[in-house]
């Protein structure tokens, strides 16, 4: 009788302490929630490399009774200071700037203005976000989906409206990937066939000199105006000089390859054990992918509307489907802008020149983040 | 240090920060032209022809010698010798005026360019 009883409290306790018996239907929701993200990341490719660390992360977070968040260490909680403390997103920029060749914007400055232009989309979304009632802080964390810009948006939203966070980075991310379906239709209807065939000259040669000399001076320059950046901007740029010195490769493939891709996985599995049930579930976060939409349309126009502007303005020496790429999303919109151009004139190879905007709009999303952070917090 | 926003208001929320954003890449831009300015290591432009110049008058001479070609550094002998051998096979008998490296800045991005097209097809 001592042995049944035993094992009875044995088989209570064990239930009580598993998931099933505190498991609700929100945990079930987003657990079909991180699924389906699962999906889109691994058959339909959707930026594979961070959504489907979110939504994993978004499928731990909403197992009960796992102690994730309590007051013991664990990995997850680990995880999550590098979130909470915006360690990721620096380290993340670090890697991009590796990466990015700013050659293309060195020869072209101009092409900085269509990243400035393009930035009209995260302000729209901020006055949108406020009519549908969300406070300043929300709305601008929200806007920041406009710069299509992941790691910016994730060190805005941790700064201004944590409890957003989830919604925001799978919005920004989704946008992201979205980028050649929902940019191209709104080149055409901005364009003329005529604007969308202008072949841009070759650009100038743009000498190590300026490649080095760049990422030191501006780092000077934007972090003494915007300290709340510093961090971003720093390590974007310190990533580029690990490029251009020449005498640091190693670094510069640390960077580019093991450093960001081992955040890559933190920041996304970290992001998505911000999902859960009780903050993701809320009719918040449609109107933020629906707000997070009119973002992105809006940046995309804004950059297109200025280069049209700049392509009357020099004569028709601009194409303005570079315009688009001046929302961030390197080297994502750049490509957009190269495959339109190419449909409408073979041969009019456009990438090069697209990066210039799509190096600005890295640089002018962090700009905005920045300005909000020092008007905002 | 934390302090309560300044406005709320999002017209001017949104015309500050347009317009610090502006102010701070239109700054980016004098700063890209001051560094290419400062440029110790750029090459000379090339100077223009004008039409103050005195003209040219053709004058008959003796033809010049052949000049030797132009060879760009880094190219080894074996190479100019295996491309002369190449050019006279297929019956060009005359001279090679010069060899280059063809590596400038933007053919990687054209090719990246035409990769990332082939890729898509």
């Amino acid at each position: 009788m001592e042995a049944l009883n035993a094992f009875s409290v044995s088989l209570q306790a064990v239930w009580n302490d598993s998931g099933f018996s505190a498991f609700t239907m929100g945990n079930g929701i987003m657990i079909l929630v991180g699924l389906l993200l699962l999906y889109m990341a691994f058959v339909k490719e959707f930026e594979p490399l961070l959504l489907g660390p979110i939504a994993f992360g978004c499928i731990l977070a909403n197992f009960p009774n796992t102690g994730f968040f309590g007051e013991e260490m664990n990995v997850m909680k680990a995880i999550n200071y590098g979130i909470t403390y915006e360690i990721f997103p620096p380290l993340i920029f670090l890697g991009i700037g590796a990466m990015t060749d700013f050659s293309p914007l060195l020869a072209r400055p101009s092409t900085l203005l269509l990243g400035a232009a393009a930035q009209v989309g995260v302000f729209v979304a901020l006055g949108g976000a406020m009519l549908v009632g969300f406070d300043v802080h929300e709305a601008a964390a929200i806007g920041i989906i406009g710069g299509a810009d992941g790691p910016t948006s994730i060190y805005l939203s941790t700064k201004l409206a944590p409890h957003l966070l989830g919604a925001i980075a799978v919005a920004a991310y989704s946008y992201m990937s979205l980028v050649p379906l929902i940019q191209p239709p709104i080149m055409k209807l901005m364009t003329s066939q005529a604007e969308r065939e202008i072949v841009m000259t070759e650009l100038r040669e743009v000498t190590k000199f300026e490649r080095v000399v760049f990422p030191i001076v501006s780092t000077i320059f934007i972090s003494l105006l915007l300290p709340p950046i510093a961090a971003l901007l720093g390590c974007l740029m310190l990533g580029n000089l690990f490029r251009e010195s020449g005498v640091t490769d190693r670094l510069s493939d640390t960077a580019q390859n093991a450093l960001i891709n081992i955040v890559t996985i933190f920041l996304g599995t970290g992001t998505g054990m911000t999902m859960s049930a009780e903050s993701f579930l809320r009719t918040d976060t449609l109107l933020i992918i629906g707000l997070g939409l009119v973002a992105f349309m809006g940046g995309t126009a804004g950059g297109l509307l200025f280069g049209k502007i700049m392509c009357k303005m020099t004569g028709g020496a601009i194409n303005p489907l570079i315009g688009s790429a001046g929302v961030s999303a390197v080297p994502m919109a750049a490509r957009v802008s190269q495959l339109v151009g190419m449909k409408s004139k073979p041969g009019n190879y456009l990438l090069m020149h697209a990066m210039g905007p799509n190096v600005a709009g890295v640089i002018g999303t962090a700009v905005a983040a920045g300005t909000m952070l020092a008007m905002l917090k | 240090m934390e302090h309560s926003p300044v406005t709320t208001n999002p017209l001017i929320i949104m015309m500050i920060n347009m317009t610090v954003v502006f102010i701070v890449l239109i700054s980016l831009i004098y700063l890209i032209k001051l560094i290419h300015f400062l440029d110790p290591t750029k090459k000379p432009a090339k100077p223009q022809v004008t039409d103050e110049e005195e003209p040219l008058v053709a004058v008959k001479s003796e033809p010049a010698p052949a000049p030797p070609p132009v060879i760009e550094e880094g190219i080894k002998p074996e190479v100019i010798a295996s491309i002369s051998a190449a050019i006279t096979a297929y019956g060009f008998a005359g001279q090679v005026k010069a060899v280059r490296i063809v590596n400038h800045e933007g053919t990687a991005w054209r090719a990246s360019a035409k990769f990332n097209t082939l890729q898509r097809k």
